[in-house]
């Protein structure tokens, strides 16, 4: 694979890179990357960290919160004027309210929480400004995806997604476009009916693979999913072509329009989105929803795998340093989370981490030899569920008690979401290098329900008490903490 | 450790509300466990965080490389014929001292009957302060094991993630200190830890900077002030006898202070238990305390012998002190320093020193 940046994006980047340390002088500020693909909960992440930082939730690990130390904590107007603001208002009001976690998101949005602290040192306390800014960007997960297509050519990219294609728990989704890709001479003249129908069959295809029942995560490109106001433009309308090996793209032949679209989405559509809001990242959180695709089984989770290893590589860790930020950020803390924890009783969380640790072993691997710090985690955002031990003879049984979706099922249960209900999903398995190993049999004792947020006790003010979460001040401290020395 | 999976499912909770938070006996470690399906909804109870922690089974008690190196045990596992011959005097004593008194009660009875049970009743008073005297030494002792048990299981879980042994660990710390009202404000913030998801590692941390750093800032003053008391005293004190009586007095007193500041209740017996262990502790860490405040120290002595060589005695004592103290918090503290930096000879030298200081400018 190619690099993923070329000289002038590298110059533009140092560029940015330049003016956020201008802008540090006056204001300093921390631009948090939440990533995460779609439905690991990157909103709801921001929405809860935004909470309990404002509110003064409950963090007793996150040291600067639980010594007393930050002032207050409030949301600014953010810098960059043509990002829309993040509705955390909206989303509050769904979560504490309606009691539904927030839609989906949709398109790019940008909010800025201003901390002041005292710090703990004295030199800082008489020098620093006791004040910093976390710039938070949430955006569709979809478009994640699309950051490994910087590195590939068209070409490479069709052969992949081709492969991808004929694998067997995807063939049955791709078939219609299969069929249609068989009538189609790349070599042919180019042909824009041709080329829309591909690409809608081609997004269908996409579409179905993301549903919950096959869950799988490797998708690109992500704006044929969330195409936002780029729908129908000829940027969005190509789709990979079955060619031979050697194949060279004729002037006028669909497979060159084809590879001019690819390149023009490139540019358009993942350039500028890695630039301004990937490339510029300090701290970064990886959201991973892994008990979704191990609902599946195990190909979603391979899968799951194969598209974490291709985001990672668009990472740029390193240790950052007053030189080196002056011409690119580096991310210098990453922390890898698996989300919704809540949704497995606290016993197996070891397993999820592990789990985790090693699907993303290679990032993590390499982030440390750059120098970044990382931490692997399991978390909860908001804690959906209590726990409790079910006891049957001399067995206790770890069940988890919360409110299930409406729709959710498990074991020829299905629950309309009202009911509080006990729920045991399942053991994690204690090796993860077994369950991911090719060959081995599906694990098929799992099942993830779905939760609906929890319902807050509000106090004699009727002020709403602080969200619940698990390890969520953990993570606070490991991006943060030092920041708020 | 059986392997035996278990499927998911899921229990209706419509009578859930009146079980009582249950807990159980020791905790195999998680394994999978075979699927099934469970309809009786009262078989439900519904556990509160706490409870399923207090039930885990400890692990192994002991860790070879425990943060404080455990003081050095004189080997007592050989036969010795001294141990024979003293347990033999001292049965025959206390057999000889039983007969006496008998003897002594059978007189006054022949004497006169009052006397006599005059006498019984002192020999019952005898009796009962001995077994109360026993009883309160027993449990002084008890409870400095305990402490001493639970700095081991603390560094040894501190490695671990073991939340429901990190669970019952920081319960018993809450169990010693709930009778103290200094404590109240990290236990109210420990308590409403509960029924959270918090790691062991890090639920032992928060117990260390709430339930126990807030203990630390005493145990420095009430070591500073020693050392402090200790030098002034040494530098103006006209006889050597009397300084080092006053050295020795001071030091027993501190590790009395200290060990009870943490939650012992050391008796008279657990008083001569301690400052064995804080000596061999002291001469274990002695070359790291040593190599932490050297050149503080040889500084400070030597300015100070250089005015005068009273003074300079007085440092020395001072930092003796401190070092004494500082061993004994080691050895007191329920939980070995994690989270909270370990005192050091230099944080006490600076104070120690700058009162010769003064006394110095006085003098001259």
């Amino acid at each position: 694979m190619n690099s993923i940046t070329n000289l002038t994006d590298d110059a533009l980047i140092a560029f940015d890179a330049l003016g956020d340390v201008a802008r540090n002088l006056v204001s300093p500020s921390l631009r948090f990357g939440v990533t995460g693909l779609s439905r690991a909960g990157k909103t709801v992440f921001i929405t809860a960290l935004v909470h309990n930082l404002i509110h003064g939730g409950r963090l007793p690990l996150f040291s600067a919160q639980a010594s007393g130390r930050l002032a207050r904590a409030y949301l600014q107007p953010q810098p960059d004027d043509d990002v829309p603001r993040f509705q955390y208002e909206d989303h509050l009001k769904a979560l504490l309210e309606d009691r539904i976690w927030p839609e989906s998101t949709r398109a790019i949005s940008e909010l800025r929480l201003t901390i002041e602290y005292e710090s703990a040192s004295a030199w800082n306390r008489t020098f620093g400004r006791g004040r910093i800014s976390l710039d938070i960007v949430d955006y569709p997960g979809e478009w994640l995806l699309d950051l490994p297509l910087l590195g590939k050519s068209y070409e490479e990219w069709s052969k992949e997604a081709l492969t991808l294609s004929n694998l067997s728990n995807r063939a049955p989704l791709a078939e219609k476009w299969h069929q249609k890709l068989k009538a189609i001479d790349p070599a042919g003249v180019e042909d824009e009916t041709a080329a829309r129908e591909l690409a809608s069959l081609f997004t269908d295809y996409l579409r179905n693979c993301r549903e919950d029942s096959t869950a799988l995560s490797t998708l690109p490109p992500g704006r044929f999913l969330m195409p936002g106001d780029l729908e129908g433009s000829p940027a969005l309308t190509f789709a990979p072509l079955d060619m031979p090996e050697d194949a060279t793209a004729a002037a006028g032949s669909l497979h060159a329009m084809m590879a001019r679209r690819y390149e023009s989405y490139k540019s358009i559509v993942v350039k500028p989105f890695f630039r301004e809001h990937f490339a510029r990242i300090d701290r970064q959180i990886v959201l991973v929803d892994v008990l979704q695709a191990l609902n599946v089984g195990k190909d979603a989770v391979i899968d799951l795998e194969n598209a974490l290893a291709d985001i990672l590589t668009c990472f740029r860790p390193g240790r950052a340093s007053w030189l080196t930020s002056l011409f690119s950020a580096r991310t210098d803390r990453i922390l890898f989370a698996a989300a919704k924890a809540d949704h497995l009783h606290h016993e197996n969380h070891d397993r999820l981490e592990r789990l985790l640790s090693h699907m993303v072993d290679k990032a993590v691997t390499k982030a440390k030899f750059a120098g970044a710090k990382v931490d692997v985690l399991a978390m909860a955002a908001i804690r959906a569920t209590g726990e409790a031990e079910l006891r049957e003879g001399i067995e206790n049984l770890p069940v988890i008690v919360g409110t299930p979706i409406k729709g959710e099922s498990i074991d020829d249960e299905t629950f309309d979401g009202k009911t509080e209900t006990a729920i045991f999903p399942g053991d994690l398995p204690e090796n993860p290098a077994k369950l991911l190993a090719r060959g081995s049999k599906l694990q098929s004792d799992l099942n993830f329900v779905r939760f609906r947020p929890p319902k807050l006790d509000k106090t004699a003010e009727g002020l709403t008490l602080s969200l619940p979460h698990i390890r969520l001040d953990r993570a606070l401290e490991f991006l943060l903490g030092d920041q708020l020395q | 450790m059986t392997k035996t999976p278990r499927k998911p499912r899921v229990i209706r909770l419509d009578q859930s509300g009146d079980n009582k938070p249950d807990s159980h006996g020791p905790d195999e470690p998680v394994r999978q466990r075979k699927p099934r399906a469970q309809k009786d909804l009262a078989k439900l109870a519904l556990i509160p965080d706490e409870a399923a922690q207090a039930s885990a089974q400890s692990g192994s008690d002991n860790i070879a490389d425990a943060l404080t190196p455990p003081p050095p045990d004189p080997s007592r596992k050989r036969f010795s014929f001294v141990n024979v011959l003293l347990v033999a005097l001292a049965g025959l004593v206390s057999l000889g001292f039983g007969l006496t008194i008998d003897q002594l009660v059978r007189e006054l009875f022949e004497r006169n009957t009052w006397l006599g049970w005059a006498a019984a009743l002192l020999t019952l008073a005898v009796v009962l302060a001995a077994i109360g005297i026993i009883v309160r030494e027993f449990l002084g002792l008890r409870r400095m094991k305990q402490i001493e048990a639970m700095r081991e299981k603390a560094s040894e879980l501190v490695k671990a993630s073991d939340m429901r042994a990190a669970g019952r660990l920081v319960d018993q710390l809450m169990t010693i200190y709930q009778s103290r009202p200094d404590t109240a404000r990290g236990r109210t913030k420990m308590e409403s830890h509960h029924g959270e998801i918090i790691d062991g590692p890090d639920l032992i941390r928060l117990a260390e900077c709430d339930l126990v750093s807030p203990l630390d800032k005493k145990a420095r003053r009430l070591v500073l002030n020693a050392a402090k008391r200790v030098s002034v005293v040494t530098a103006i004190s006209p006889r050597a006898i009397v300084d080092i009586a006053y050295v020795g007095l001071e030091n027993i007193r501190l590790v009395r202070q200290l060990a009870e500041l943490y939650g012992g209740r050391p008796g008279t017996l657990g008083m001569v238990r301690l400052a064995r262990n804080v000596i061999a502790h002291l001469a274990v860490t002695g070359s790291i305390a040593i190599g932490d405040g050297i050149i503080q120290q040889l500084v400070g002595h030597g300015l100070a012998a250089r005015l005068s060589s009273r003074l300079g005695e007085g440092v020395v004592n001072g930092l003796l002190t401190a070092r004494v103290g500082i061993s004994a918090i080691d050895l007191c503290r329920p939980l070995p320093f994690m989270a909270e930096k370990r005192p050091g000879i230099s944080d006490f030298i600076s104070d120690i020193v700058s009162i010769s200081g003064g006394k110095e400018r006085e003098d001259s």
